[in-house]
């Protein structure tokens, strides 16, 4: 099965975080695509209280310019 | 008491005494507000991630302060930081706890305490608890240092 290999578990939970900051980049990239978009819950499996700590988290960054709003990705 | 964070941006092609001066003049404006300034410091010159006033770059200036809890003075702080020129970009904050004093000899580097401490703490669960995990990702850069050095050669 295709699914089975799948990594479906919180990210934060594994690693005991329990704060995002907004400006802790490198955290951030891991959970937005090439184009700069936000990976839905279903496939990062991250809990619900995170995902939306994390969503807050990418947007604060990207008002401050640390990340970007829209980015080009691969051609 | 709330503890507040602003982090803003400012043009990257100033000297350090401008730079010095623009913070002395936020630190004043802030003063107004009867907050307390807990750290004030400069984060890094990074590239943005859009372009901002056309500029590619600009300088980071974290601002970590206690509330004085007057909000009028706060709105009046931020509207000043907005009709500031020299401020490309800036944003402020509710902190969950106490931000501790910044050390500039820390090895962090530009991280924040708080921030540094999560990951670390981050890391030594990883330790612990997934070992098969970090197995599969040692194995991943082993293969990719590989292909890099196969590149290379």
């Amino acid at each position: 099965m295709a699914f089975q290999n799948r990594n479906r578990f919180c990210y934060f939970k594994e690693n005991g975080i329990t704060e995002i900051d907004y400006k802790d980049v490198k955290l951030l990239r891991r959970f937005v695509n090439d184009q700069g978009k936000i990976i839905p819950r279903r496939v990062t499996g991250s809990s619900a209280k995170m995902h939306r700590k994390l969503v807050r988290a990418i947007k604060r960054s990207r008002s401050i310019a640390l990340m970007p709003y829209v980015e080009r990705g691969l051609e | 008491m709330s503890f507040y964070e602003t982090l803003y941006i400012v043009d990257p092609n100033l000297e350090n005494n401008a730079l010095e001066k623009i913070m002395d003049e936020i630190g004043k404006e802030l003063a107004k507000t009867k907050s307390k300034i807990i750290n004030h410091r400069i984060w890094g010159k990074k590239r943005l991630a859009y372009q901002i006033d056309r500029q590619k770059y600009g300088s980071y200036i974290i601002l970590q302060f206690e509330g004085g809890g007057n909000q009028d003075k706060m709105n009046e702080y931020d509207i000043w930081m907005r009709l500031n020129n020299s401020i490309l970009r800036h944003i402020t904050v509710l902190l969950k706890q106490k931000p501790e004093l910044y050390v500039e000899d820390n090895n962090a580097g530009f991280k924040d305490s708080e921030e540094s401490t999560n990951q670390d703490a981050a890391e030594n669960k990883e330790v612990q608890t997934s070992d098969s995990e970090s197995e599969k990702e040692k194995d991943s850069n082993t293969k990719e240092e590989n292909i890099e050095s196969k590149e290379d050669e």
